[in-house]
């Protein structure tokens, strides 16, 4: 199958729109079960400059976009689908600055749950930033 | 209060007084905060929750000298995002003497038809 065919790779050409057009959400890595994702700091980000502190927002954001992703790079199919639950435990602020890496891995899939967990983190996969977990449903109209 | 940090400002979010001590957040629909044609973002669905129950704190009986630190947060999406006017409050439902505990729900047209709910835990230093 040609590469164009792909729904993955024709997901991975897409010229970014919406929400993560703004946020400037790239693509880094993939596998078969997996996605990297990242995002380079805006001034937007920020919660308070003065103290350099980092919204948890476009952190949640980005885990969103390469969860999702990571379903269509396991399941190799573009469904329809929606988020159901995300759970996410900030285990360090984000450092101003910094670009944010998400890489989700799509562990579990049924006819119609897709199930993920995320890693992330702001330079150095050693020292992660938060971790999550989320499901969706795949809403085909059947 | 937290609709004038830049986070905020960039997702276009204003702060509404709904009753004495209680603030909503609105968030306008524009096309940077579309997710797939025709519905609102998740992840900006989910942070308009955040940033309410950041906003019940800052509103809270709290006196912090520093600022609180999230520990977790769990999001339920119950409804679809349509690309209209979004608001979200939170109010504290535990306010522990090192863990504040925060609810937040989200709504377009009817409040009683929230499309997403927040649960927050964080840590006051």
């Amino acid at each position: 199958m040609p590469d164009d065919e792909d729904p993955f790779e024709r997901l991975k050409n897409l010229p970014p729109r919406g929400h993560h057009a703004l946020l400037g959400i790239y693509s880094v890595d993939d596998g078969p079960d997996w996605v990297e994702l990242a995002c380079p700091f805006a001034p937007g980000f920020m919660m308070d400059p003065e103290t350099e502190l980092v919204s948890s927002g476009p952190v949640v954001s980005l885990v969103d976009a390469a969860a999702g992703a990571a379903i269509i790079a396991r399941t190799r199919q573009w469904l329809p689908m929606a988020t159901l639950d995300l759970h996410i435990d900030y285990l360090r602020p984000a450092k101003a600055g910094q670009t944010l890496h998400a890489r989700a891995t799509c562990y579990h899939v049924t006819r119609k749950v897709a199930f993920t967990r995320c890693d992330v983190h702001d330079g150095d996969a050693a020292s992660p930033i938060a971790f999550a977990t989320a499901s969706f449903f795949f809403t085909d109209e059947s | 209060m937290i609709a004038r940090t830049p986070y905020a400002q960039m997702l276009g979010i204003q702060g509404m007084t709904a009753e004495p001590g209680t603030v909503e957040l609105m968030m306008p629909a524009t096309p940077q905060l579309e997710g797939r044609t025709g519905f609102l973002y998740g992840g900006v669905i989910a942070s308009l929750l955040e940033l309410a129950c950041l906003e019940a704190l800052a509103l809270g009986p709290i006196e912090t000298v520093r600022r609180p630190k999230p520990i977790n947060m769990s999001f339920d999406f119950l409804r679809g995002g349509l690309m209209v006017d979004s608001y979200a409050q939170a109010r504290l439902s535990r306010i522990g003497r090192r863990v504040v505990n925060a609810d937040a729900i989200c709504w377009q047209t009817d409040r009683e038809k929230p499309i997403a709910t927040g649960r927050m835990h964080l840590l006051l230093d």
